[in-house]
Protein backbone atom coordinates (compact mmCIF):
# COMPACT_ATOMS: atom_id res chain seq x y z
CA UNK A 1 0.00 0.00 0.00
CA UNK A 2 1.07 3.58 -0.57
CA UNK A 3 0.00 6.71 1.31
CA UNK A 4 -3.12 7.15 -0.85
CA UNK A 5 -4.11 3.52 -0.20
CA UNK A 6 -3.66 4.02 3.55
CA UNK A 7 -5.89 7.10 3.41
CA UNK A 8 -8.49 5.03 1.58
CA UNK A 9 -8.22 2.25 4.16
CA UNK A 10 -8.64 4.65 7.09
CA UNK A 11 -11.59 6.26 5.38
CA UNK A 12 -13.19 2.84 4.83
CA UNK A 13 -12.63 1.99 8.50
CA UNK A 14 -14.15 5.28 9.64
CA UNK A 15 -17.24 4.70 7.50
CA UNK A 16 -17.61 1.09 8.64
CA UNK A 17 -17.22 1.91 12.35
CA UNK A 18 -19.91 4.57 11.99
CA UNK A 19 -22.19 2.15 10.15
CA UNK A 20 -21.67 -0.55 12.82
CA UNK A 21 -21.70 1.82 15.78
CA UNK A 22 -24.95 0.55 17.29
CA UNK A 23 -23.91 -3.06 16.81
CA UNK A 24 -20.67 -2.42 18.71
CA UNK A 25 -22.52 -0.55 21.45
CA UNK A 26 -24.85 -3.49 21.87
CA UNK A 27 -22.01 -6.03 21.97
CA UNK A 28 -20.12 -3.91 24.49
CA UNK A 29 -23.10 -3.24 26.74
CA UNK A 30 -23.19 -6.88 27.86
CA UNK A 31 -20.24 -6.23 30.16
CA UNK A 32 -18.59 -2.93 29.23
CA UNK A 33 -19.69 0.63 29.57
CA UNK A 34 -21.08 0.45 26.03
CA UNK A 35 -18.90 3.27 24.73
CA UNK A 36 -17.01 1.04 22.27
CA UNK A 37 -19.18 2.01 19.31
CA UNK A 38 -18.61 5.68 20.03
CA UNK A 39 -14.87 5.35 20.63
CA UNK A 40 -14.33 3.37 17.46
CA UNK A 41 -16.40 5.65 15.21
CA UNK A 42 -14.91 8.83 16.74
CA UNK A 43 -11.41 7.35 16.82
CA UNK A 44 -11.22 6.13 13.24
CA UNK A 45 -12.88 9.32 12.05
CA UNK A 46 -10.09 11.29 13.76
CA UNK A 47 -7.41 9.03 12.28
CA UNK A 48 -8.91 9.26 8.80
CA UNK A 49 -9.37 13.02 9.08
CA UNK A 50 -5.75 13.58 10.11
CA UNK A 51 -4.49 11.37 7.28
CA UNK A 52 -6.71 13.03 4.68
CA UNK A 53 -5.25 16.43 5.52
CA UNK A 54 -1.66 15.17 5.38
CA UNK A 55 0.62 15.45 2.39
CA UNK A 56 3.02 12.80 3.65
CA UNK A 57 3.98 10.11 1.16
CA UNK A 58 5.79 8.02 3.79
CA UNK A 59 3.30 5.29 4.74
CA UNK A 60 4.92 4.86 8.16
CA UNK A 61 4.87 8.51 9.10
CA UNK A 62 1.31 8.81 7.87
CA UNK A 63 0.18 5.83 9.97
CA UNK A 64 1.95 7.29 13.03
CA UNK A 65 0.26 10.65 12.55
CA UNK A 66 -3.15 9.04 12.12
CA UNK A 67 -2.54 6.94 15.25
CA UNK A 68 -1.64 9.99 17.30
CA UNK A 69 -4.79 11.78 16.18
CA UNK A 70 -6.79 8.77 17.28
CA UNK A 71 -5.03 8.55 20.66
CA UNK A 72 -5.84 12.19 21.30
CA UNK A 73 -9.46 11.87 20.21
CA UNK A 74 -10.32 8.71 22.15
CA UNK A 75 -8.05 8.01 25.14
CA UNK A 76 -10.20 5.10 26.31
CA UNK A 77 -8.71 1.64 26.68
CA UNK A 78 -9.75 0.37 23.27
CA UNK A 79 -9.10 3.73 21.62
CA UNK A 80 -5.54 3.75 22.91
CA UNK A 81 -5.00 0.16 21.83
CA UNK A 82 -6.14 0.84 18.26
CA UNK A 83 -4.02 4.00 18.17
CA UNK A 84 -1.05 1.96 19.38
CA UNK A 85 -1.54 -0.41 16.45
CA UNK A 86 -1.40 2.44 13.96
CA UNK A 87 1.54 4.11 15.68
CA UNK A 88 3.54 0.89 15.76
CA UNK A 89 2.78 0.29 12.07
CA UNK A 90 4.13 3.81 11.64
CA UNK A 91 7.36 3.02 13.44
CA UNK A 92 7.92 -0.25 11.56
CA UNK A 93 7.07 1.10 8.10
CA UNK A 94 8.80 4.47 8.51
CA UNK A 95 10.74 5.38 5.38
CA UNK A 96 8.57 3.31 3.02
CA UNK A 97 6.42 4.85 0.28
CA UNK A 98 5.14 1.43 -0.74
CA UNK A 99 4.54 -0.96 2.12
CA UNK A 100 3.52 -4.60 2.25
CA UNK A 101 -0.07 -5.11 3.48
CA UNK A 102 0.83 -8.11 5.62
CA UNK A 103 3.71 -6.18 7.20
CA UNK A 104 1.32 -3.33 8.00
CA UNK A 105 -1.17 -5.61 9.73
CA UNK A 106 1.55 -7.57 11.54
CA UNK A 107 2.95 -4.29 12.91
CA UNK A 108 -0.58 -3.18 13.87
CA UNK A 109 -1.12 -6.46 15.72
CA UNK A 110 2.26 -6.19 17.49
CA UNK A 111 1.52 -2.60 18.51
CA UNK A 112 -1.78 -3.60 20.11
CA UNK A 113 -0.21 -6.61 21.82
CA UNK A 114 2.76 -4.66 23.19
CA UNK A 115 0.44 -2.04 24.65
CA UNK A 116 -2.22 -4.37 26.04
CA UNK A 117 0.09 -7.23 27.08
CA UNK A 118 -2.55 -9.86 26.30
CA UNK A 119 -1.73 -13.29 24.91
CA UNK A 120 -3.58 -15.14 22.18
CA UNK A 121 -6.54 -17.13 23.48
CA UNK A 122 -7.39 -14.61 26.18
CA UNK A 123 -10.52 -13.43 24.35
CA UNK A 124 -9.36 -10.07 23.01
CA UNK A 125 -8.93 -8.10 19.80
CA UNK A 126 -5.81 -10.18 19.13
CA UNK A 127 -7.87 -13.35 18.71
CA UNK A 128 -9.79 -11.70 15.91
CA UNK A 129 -6.84 -10.16 14.09
CA UNK A 130 -4.02 -12.70 14.51
CA UNK A 131 -5.54 -15.47 12.32
CA UNK A 132 -6.25 -12.88 9.61
CA UNK A 133 -2.67 -11.62 9.67
CA UNK A 134 -1.42 -15.21 9.31
CA UNK A 135 -3.75 -15.71 6.35
CA UNK A 136 -2.48 -12.52 4.70
CA UNK A 137 1.09 -13.72 5.10
CA UNK A 138 0.12 -16.99 3.43
CA UNK A 139 -1.08 -15.01 0.45
CA UNK A 140 -4.84 -15.24 0.99
CA UNK A 141 -6.93 -12.51 -0.66
CA UNK A 142 -8.33 -9.60 1.38
CA UNK A 143 -11.85 -11.04 1.00
CA UNK A 144 -10.74 -14.45 2.27
CA UNK A 145 -8.90 -12.77 5.14
CA UNK A 146 -12.03 -10.85 6.11
CA UNK A 147 -13.93 -14.15 6.31
CA UNK A 148 -11.23 -15.65 8.50
CA UNK A 149 -11.34 -12.65 10.86
CA UNK A 150 -15.13 -12.97 11.11
CA UNK A 151 -14.87 -16.67 11.98
CA UNK A 152 -12.15 -15.84 14.50
CA UNK A 153 -14.47 -13.27 16.10
CA UNK A 154 -17.23 -15.87 16.38
CA UNK A 155 -14.73 -18.30 17.87
CA UNK A 156 -14.18 -15.99 20.83
CA UNK A 157 -17.39 -17.48 22.19
CA UNK A 158 -16.11 -20.28 24.39
CA UNK A 159 -12.89 -18.51 25.37
CA UNK A 160 -12.31 -17.50 28.97
CA UNK A 161 -11.80 -13.73 29.32
CA UNK A 162 -8.63 -12.68 31.12
CA UNK A 163 -8.79 -8.92 30.59
CA UNK A 164 -11.09 -5.99 31.17
CA UNK A 165 -14.55 -5.97 32.65
CA UNK A 166 -15.46 -9.29 31.03
CA UNK A 167 -12.81 -11.06 33.12
CA UNK A 168 -14.80 -10.19 36.25
CA UNK A 169 -17.50 -12.58 34.99
CA UNK A 170 -15.10 -15.52 35.18
CA UNK A 171 -16.49 -18.73 33.63
CA UNK A 172 -19.67 -16.92 32.56
CA UNK A 173 -17.56 -14.95 30.07
CA UNK A 174 -17.30 -18.08 27.91
CA UNK A 175 -20.85 -17.52 26.64
CA UNK A 176 -20.01 -14.05 25.33
CA UNK A 177 -18.57 -12.75 22.08
CA UNK A 178 -15.59 -10.45 22.47
CA UNK A 179 -16.31 -6.88 21.28
CA UNK A 180 -12.59 -6.28 20.67
CA UNK A 181 -12.45 -9.21 18.26
CA UNK A 182 -15.52 -7.73 16.59
CA UNK A 183 -13.50 -4.59 15.90
CA UNK A 184 -10.76 -6.78 14.40
CA UNK A 185 -13.32 -8.43 12.11
CA UNK A 186 -14.54 -4.99 11.03
CA UNK A 187 -10.98 -3.84 10.30
CA UNK A 188 -10.49 -6.78 7.92
CA UNK A 189 -13.94 -6.27 6.38
CA UNK A 190 -13.02 -2.64 5.73
CA UNK A 191 -9.69 -3.71 4.27
CA UNK A 192 -11.43 -6.08 1.86
CA UNK A 193 -14.00 -3.46 0.85
CA UNK A 194 -11.38 -0.72 0.35
CA UNK A 195 -9.73 -2.79 -2.43
CA UNK A 196 -6.28 -1.20 -2.11
CA UNK B 1 -29.36 13.59 39.60
CA UNK B 2 -28.96 16.37 42.16
CA UNK B 3 -25.75 18.31 41.57
CA UNK B 4 -24.56 21.90 41.58
CA UNK B 5 -23.46 22.04 37.95
CA UNK B 6 -24.25 24.06 34.86
CA UNK B 7 -24.23 21.31 32.25
CA UNK B 8 -22.76 17.81 32.43
CA UNK B 9 -20.58 18.56 29.37
CA UNK B 10 -18.97 21.59 31.05
CA UNK B 11 -18.53 19.96 34.45
CA UNK B 12 -14.78 19.28 34.13
CA UNK B 13 -13.66 22.37 32.16
CA UNK B 14 -15.59 24.60 34.59
CA UNK B 15 -14.17 22.75 37.59
CA UNK B 16 -10.71 23.39 36.14
CA UNK B 17 -11.43 27.07 35.51
CA UNK B 18 -12.34 27.29 39.18
CA UNK B 19 -9.13 25.53 40.23
CA UNK B 20 -6.90 27.91 38.25
CA UNK B 21 -8.85 30.96 39.40
CA UNK B 22 -8.52 29.90 43.04
CA UNK B 23 -4.80 29.08 42.93
CA UNK B 24 -3.32 31.58 40.46
CA UNK B 25 0.05 31.73 42.21
CA UNK B 26 0.54 27.99 42.36
CA UNK B 27 -0.95 26.36 39.28
CA UNK B 28 -1.01 26.88 35.55
CA UNK B 29 -1.48 24.70 32.46
CA UNK B 30 0.63 23.63 29.50
CA UNK B 31 0.00 24.10 25.79
CA UNK B 32 -3.20 26.07 26.31
CA UNK B 33 -5.03 22.97 27.55
CA UNK B 34 -6.75 23.22 30.94
CA UNK B 35 -6.33 19.45 31.30
CA UNK B 36 -2.53 19.75 31.42
CA UNK B 37 -1.98 21.12 34.92
CA UNK B 38 1.53 22.03 36.11
CA UNK B 39 3.06 23.71 39.16
CA UNK B 40 4.28 27.29 39.03
CA UNK B 41 6.96 26.46 41.60
CA UNK B 42 9.68 24.95 39.45
CA UNK B 43 12.78 23.73 41.24
CA UNK B 44 15.76 23.75 38.88
CA UNK B 45 17.37 20.40 38.15
CA UNK B 46 14.74 18.42 40.07
CA UNK B 47 13.31 15.12 38.84
CA UNK B 48 9.81 15.91 37.62
CA UNK B 49 6.90 13.86 38.95
CA UNK B 50 3.69 13.63 36.96
CA UNK B 51 0.46 11.89 37.67
CA UNK B 52 -2.88 11.79 35.93
CA UNK B 53 -6.19 10.05 35.69
CA UNK B 54 -9.89 10.55 35.41
CA UNK B 55 -11.72 13.33 37.24
CA UNK B 56 -14.21 12.81 40.02
CA UNK B 57 -11.74 12.04 42.79
CA UNK B 58 -10.60 15.41 44.17
CA UNK B 59 -8.23 16.06 45.83
CA UNK B 60 -6.87 13.19 43.72
CA UNK B 61 -5.07 13.64 41.38
CA UNK B 62 -4.38 17.28 40.64
CA UNK B 63 -4.67 18.38 44.27
CA UNK B 64 -1.22 17.09 45.09
CA UNK B 65 0.65 19.21 42.56
CA UNK B 66 2.82 21.60 44.53
CA UNK B 67 5.94 21.96 46.66
CA UNK B 68 7.30 18.72 48.04
CA UNK B 69 4.90 16.53 46.05
CA UNK B 70 4.05 16.52 42.33
CA UNK B 71 4.96 18.80 39.42
CA UNK B 72 2.18 18.09 36.97
CA UNK B 73 -1.05 16.24 36.35
CA UNK B 74 -3.03 15.42 33.24
CA UNK B 75 -6.77 15.42 33.79
CA UNK B 76 -9.35 13.29 32.06
CA UNK B 77 -13.12 13.49 31.97
CA UNK B 78 -15.01 11.89 34.85
CA UNK B 79 -13.51 8.42 35.40
CA UNK B 80 -11.80 8.59 31.96
CA UNK B 81 -8.08 8.61 31.29
CA UNK B 82 -6.54 11.75 29.85
CA UNK B 83 -4.85 11.27 26.48
CA UNK B 84 -1.20 10.39 25.96
CA UNK B 85 -0.80 13.70 24.15
CA UNK B 86 -1.92 15.58 27.27
CA UNK B 87 0.41 13.52 29.43
CA UNK B 88 3.24 14.32 27.02
CA UNK B 89 2.47 18.06 27.23
CA UNK B 90 2.76 17.89 31.03
CA UNK B 91 5.96 15.83 30.76
CA UNK B 92 7.61 18.37 28.47
CA UNK B 93 6.62 21.24 30.75
CA UNK B 94 7.97 19.70 33.97
CA UNK B 95 11.17 18.09 32.67
CA UNK B 96 14.20 19.95 33.95
CA UNK B 97 16.76 17.68 32.35
CA UNK B 98 16.69 15.18 35.24
CA UNK B 99 13.92 13.04 33.76
CA UNK B 100 10.31 12.49 34.77
CA UNK B 101 8.65 9.88 36.96
CA UNK B 102 5.03 8.90 36.30
CA UNK B 103 3.09 7.76 39.36
CA UNK B 104 -0.49 6.70 38.71
CA UNK B 105 -3.12 4.15 39.62
CA UNK B 106 -3.43 0.65 38.23
CA UNK B 107 -6.18 1.03 35.60
CA UNK B 108 -5.86 -0.14 32.00
CA UNK B 109 -6.82 3.14 30.33
CA UNK B 110 -4.26 5.06 32.38
CA UNK B 111 -1.55 2.43 31.89
CA UNK B 112 -1.97 2.35 28.10
CA UNK B 113 -1.90 6.13 27.82
CA UNK B 114 1.01 6.68 30.21
CA UNK B 115 3.01 3.97 28.43
CA UNK B 116 2.29 5.66 25.11
CA UNK B 117 3.24 9.06 26.54
CA UNK B 118 6.51 7.62 27.87
CA UNK B 119 7.32 6.26 24.41
CA UNK B 120 6.49 9.60 22.79
CA UNK B 121 8.62 11.45 25.37
CA UNK B 122 11.53 9.17 24.53
CA UNK B 123 11.06 9.16 20.74
CA UNK B 124 10.01 12.74 20.11
CA UNK B 125 11.45 14.73 23.00
CA UNK B 126 14.42 12.73 24.28
CA UNK B 127 13.08 12.89 27.85
CA UNK B 128 13.77 9.89 30.06
CA UNK B 129 10.60 8.69 31.75
CA UNK B 130 10.16 6.00 34.39
CA UNK B 131 6.82 4.76 35.74
CA UNK B 132 5.53 3.43 39.03
CA UNK B 133 1.98 2.08 39.05
CA UNK B 134 0.27 2.12 42.44
CA UNK B 135 -2.11 -0.74 43.23
CA UNK B 136 -2.76 -1.36 46.92
CA UNK B 137 -6.46 -2.18 47.23
CA UNK B 138 -6.37 -5.58 48.93
CA UNK B 139 -10.04 -6.16 48.09
CA UNK B 140 -9.49 -5.94 44.34
CA UNK B 141 -7.21 -8.97 43.82
CA UNK B 142 -4.87 -11.29 45.65
CA UNK B 143 -1.17 -10.57 45.99
CA UNK B 144 0.64 -11.06 42.68
CA UNK B 145 3.08 -13.93 42.32
CA UNK B 146 6.76 -13.26 41.58
CA UNK B 147 7.07 -11.90 38.04
CA UNK B 148 3.30 -11.55 37.62
CA UNK B 149 1.80 -8.08 37.05
CA UNK B 150 0.05 -6.51 40.03
CA UNK B 151 -3.71 -6.77 39.47
CA UNK B 152 -4.74 -4.60 42.41
CA UNK B 153 -6.42 -1.26 41.82
CA UNK B 154 -4.81 1.92 43.02
CA UNK B 155 -6.86 3.95 45.49
CA UNK B 156 -6.20 6.42 48.34
CA UNK B 157 -2.85 4.88 49.31
CA UNK B 158 -1.31 6.57 46.29
CA UNK B 159 -1.25 9.69 48.51
CA UNK B 160 1.62 8.13 50.47
CA UNK B 161 3.47 7.35 47.24
CA UNK B 162 3.16 10.96 46.07
CA UNK B 163 4.26 12.21 49.49
CA UNK B 164 7.37 10.05 49.83
CA UNK B 165 8.53 10.22 46.20
CA UNK B 166 7.78 13.95 46.12
CA UNK B 167 9.93 14.53 49.18
CA UNK B 168 12.77 12.50 47.68
CA UNK B 169 12.63 14.49 44.44
CA UNK B 170 12.54 17.80 46.34
CA UNK B 171 15.64 16.65 48.26
CA UNK B 172 17.50 16.35 44.95
CA UNK B 173 17.50 12.56 44.54
CA UNK B 174 17.96 11.33 40.96
CA UNK B 175 15.32 9.60 38.84
CA UNK B 176 16.33 6.06 39.80
CA UNK B 177 16.42 6.97 43.48
CA UNK B 178 13.03 8.71 43.40
CA UNK B 179 11.58 5.73 41.55
CA UNK B 180 12.99 3.39 44.20
CA UNK B 181 11.32 5.44 46.95
CA UNK B 182 8.01 5.31 45.08
CA UNK B 183 8.31 1.54 44.64
CA UNK B 184 9.22 1.01 48.27
CA UNK B 185 6.19 3.05 49.34
CA UNK B 186 3.93 1.03 47.03
CA UNK B 187 5.33 -2.19 48.49
CA UNK B 188 4.41 -1.10 52.02
CA UNK B 189 0.98 0.45 51.59
CA UNK B 190 -2.33 -1.40 51.71
CA UNK B 191 -5.89 -0.09 51.45
CA UNK B 192 -9.41 -1.37 51.96
CA UNK B 193 -12.63 0.51 51.29
CA UNK B 194 -16.33 0.36 52.08
CA UNK B 195 -19.14 2.00 50.13
CA UNK B 196 -22.59 2.90 51.42
CA UNK B 197 -24.06 4.74 48.43
CA UNK B 198 -23.26 5.17 44.75
CA UNK B 199 -21.92 8.18 42.94
CA UNK B 200 -23.48 9.57 39.76
CA UNK B 201 -21.41 10.41 36.69
CA UNK B 202 -22.90 13.71 35.42
CA UNK B 203 -23.03 12.68 31.76
CA UNK B 204 -24.71 9.40 32.70
CA UNK B 205 -27.23 11.04 35.01
CA UNK B 206 -28.14 8.08 37.20
CA UNK B 207 -26.27 6.28 39.99
CA UNK B 208 -23.44 3.97 38.84
CA UNK B 209 -24.88 1.07 40.82
CA UNK B 210 -27.85 0.17 43.00
CA UNK B 211 -27.39 -0.38 46.71
CA UNK B 212 -30.11 -0.66 49.34
CA UNK B 213 -30.62 1.97 52.07
CA UNK B 214 -29.62 -0.60 54.69
CA UNK B 215 -26.70 -2.08 52.73
CA UNK B 216 -22.95 -1.61 52.49
CA UNK B 217 -20.35 -3.13 50.21
CA UNK B 218 -16.99 -4.00 51.70
CA UNK B 219 -14.07 -3.66 49.30
CA UNK B 220 -15.84 -1.69 46.59
CA UNK B 221 -13.59 0.30 44.24
CA UNK B 222 -13.72 4.06 43.77
CA UNK B 223 -15.55 3.73 40.46
CA UNK B 224 -18.03 1.26 41.89
CA UNK B 225 -16.06 -1.85 40.98
CA UNK B 226 -17.45 -4.91 42.77
CA UNK B 227 -16.15 -5.51 46.28
CA UNK B 228 -15.72 -8.59 48.42
CA UNK B 229 -19.02 -8.71 50.22
CA UNK B 230 -22.32 -6.86 50.20
CA UNK B 231 -24.41 -7.03 53.32
CA UNK B 232 -26.48 -5.19 55.86
CA UNK B 233 -24.93 -2.11 57.35
CA UNK B 234 -23.39 -3.01 60.73
CA UNK B 235 -21.87 -0.86 63.54
CA UNK B 236 -18.67 1.06 62.73
CA UNK B 237 -16.41 -1.16 64.85
CA UNK B 238 -17.53 -4.27 62.97
CA UNK B 239 -16.97 -2.56 59.62
CA UNK B 240 -13.48 -1.47 60.62
CA UNK B 241 -12.66 -4.95 61.98
CA UNK B 242 -13.64 -6.47 58.63
CA UNK B 243 -11.54 -3.90 56.72
CA UNK B 244 -8.46 -4.09 58.92
CA UNK B 245 -8.11 -7.86 58.97
CA UNK B 246 -7.08 -8.31 55.31
CA UNK B 247 -4.84 -5.21 55.42
CA UNK B 248 -2.91 -6.51 58.42
CA UNK B 249 -2.70 -10.04 57.04
CA UNK B 250 -1.47 -8.95 53.63
CA UNK B 251 1.85 -7.33 54.59
CA UNK B 252 1.84 -9.22 57.12
CA UNK B 253 2.19 -6.92 60.11
CA UNK B 254 4.10 -7.93 63.23
CA UNK B 255 4.18 -6.53 66.74
CA UNK B 256 6.67 -3.67 66.88
CA UNK B 257 5.97 -2.42 63.34
CA UNK B 258 5.39 1.29 62.90
CA UNK B 259 2.65 2.70 60.66
CA UNK B 260 1.09 5.79 59.23
CA UNK B 261 -2.70 5.59 58.87
CA UNK B 262 -4.88 7.34 56.31
CA UNK B 263 -8.62 7.41 56.89
CA UNK B 264 -10.15 8.67 53.65
CA UNK B 265 -13.72 9.79 53.13
CA UNK B 266 -15.18 8.96 49.71
CA UNK B 267 -17.11 12.22 49.41
CA UNK B 268 -20.33 12.05 51.42
CA UNK B 269 -19.12 10.57 54.68
CA UNK B 270 -18.57 13.20 57.38
CA UNK B 271 -15.33 13.62 59.30
CA UNK B 272 -17.17 12.64 62.47
CA UNK B 273 -17.77 9.16 61.08
CA UNK B 274 -14.18 8.98 59.85
CA UNK B 275 -12.92 9.67 63.39
CA UNK B 276 -15.26 7.00 64.76
CA UNK B 277 -13.58 4.63 62.33
CA UNK B 278 -10.11 5.81 63.28
CA UNK B 279 -10.87 5.22 66.97
CA UNK B 280 -11.38 1.53 66.21
CA UNK B 281 -8.28 1.39 63.96
CA UNK B 282 -6.16 2.68 66.85
CA UNK B 283 -7.65 0.08 69.21
CA UNK B 284 -6.75 -2.69 66.77
CA UNK B 285 -3.20 -1.37 66.31
CA UNK B 286 -2.77 -1.26 70.10
CA UNK B 287 -4.04 -4.83 70.43
CA UNK B 288 -1.52 -6.00 67.84
CA UNK B 289 1.40 -4.06 69.29
CA UNK B 290 1.75 -1.95 66.13
CA UNK B 291 2.82 1.58 66.89
CA UNK B 292 1.11 4.54 65.27
CA UNK B 293 3.58 7.10 63.95
CA UNK B 294 1.29 9.54 62.16
CA UNK B 295 -2.38 9.83 61.20
CA UNK B 296 -4.17 11.54 58.34
CA UNK B 297 -7.99 11.82 58.39
CA UNK B 298 -10.06 13.52 55.72
CA UNK B 299 -10.84 13.46 52.03
CA UNK B 300 -7.80 12.40 50.01
CA UNK B 301 -9.31 10.33 47.19
CA UNK B 302 -13.03 10.60 46.66
CA UNK B 303 -15.69 9.32 44.34
CA UNK B 304 -17.83 12.44 44.04
CA UNK B 305 -20.93 12.02 46.24
CA UNK B 306 -20.28 8.41 47.21
CA UNK B 307 -20.69 7.67 50.91
CA UNK B 308 -18.10 5.41 52.40
CA UNK B 309 -14.47 5.45 53.41
CA UNK B 310 -11.18 3.68 53.03
CA UNK B 311 -8.42 2.80 55.43
CA UNK B 312 -4.80 2.81 54.24
CA UNK B 313 -1.82 1.69 56.28
CA UNK B 314 1.78 2.46 55.35
CA UNK B 315 4.40 0.37 57.11
CA UNK B 316 7.32 2.61 57.93
CA UNK B 317 11.05 2.32 58.32
CA UNK B 318 13.47 5.15 59.03
CA UNK B 319 13.80 6.07 55.36
CA UNK B 320 10.04 6.27 54.68
CA UNK B 321 9.50 8.17 57.94
CA UNK B 322 11.99 10.75 56.75
CA UNK B 323 10.18 11.26 53.44
CA UNK B 324 6.73 11.26 55.04
CA UNK B 325 7.86 13.83 57.60
CA UNK B 326 9.13 16.32 55.02
CA UNK B 327 7.11 19.50 54.47
CA UNK B 328 4.67 19.83 51.58
CA UNK B 329 2.56 22.66 50.26
CA UNK B 330 -0.09 22.08 47.58
CA UNK B 331 -3.55 23.60 47.13
CA UNK B 332 -5.14 20.56 48.80
CA UNK B 333 -2.43 19.32 51.15
CA UNK B 334 -0.18 21.27 53.46
CA UNK B 335 2.16 19.87 56.07
CA UNK B 336 4.93 21.35 58.21
CA UNK B 337 7.98 19.19 58.92
CA UNK B 338 6.72 16.44 61.25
Amino acid sequence: MNAENLKGLLSAWAALMTEKKDWLIELDSVVGDSDLGLTMSDGFAAASGAAAESELTDVGKLAYQAGKAMATAVPSTMGTLMASGLMNAGKVLKGQEEADDAAFFQAYLDGVQNRGKAQLGEKTFLDGLAPAVEALKEGKTPAETAGIAWDAFENTKGMLAKHGRMAIRGEASRDMLDPGAAVAALLMKGYAEAQL
Amino acid sequence: MKKIINTPENFIPEMLEGIYAAHPNDLTFAEGDLHCLVTKHKQAGKVGIATGGGSGHLPLFLGYVGKGMLDGCSIGDVFQSPSAEQMLAVTKEIDQGAGVLYIYGNYNGDIFNFDMAAEMADMEEDIRVESVVAGEDVASAGPSAEGEPNKRRGVAGIFFVYKCAGAAAAAGKNLDEVKAVAEKTCANVRTMGVALTSCTVPRVGHPSFEIGDDEMEIGMGIHGEPGIRRGRLVPADEIVDEMMEPILKDIPYQAGDEVAVLINGLGATPLEEQYVMFRRVKQILDEKGISLWHTYVGEYATSMEMAGASISLLRLDDELKGWLAAPADTPFFKQFQL
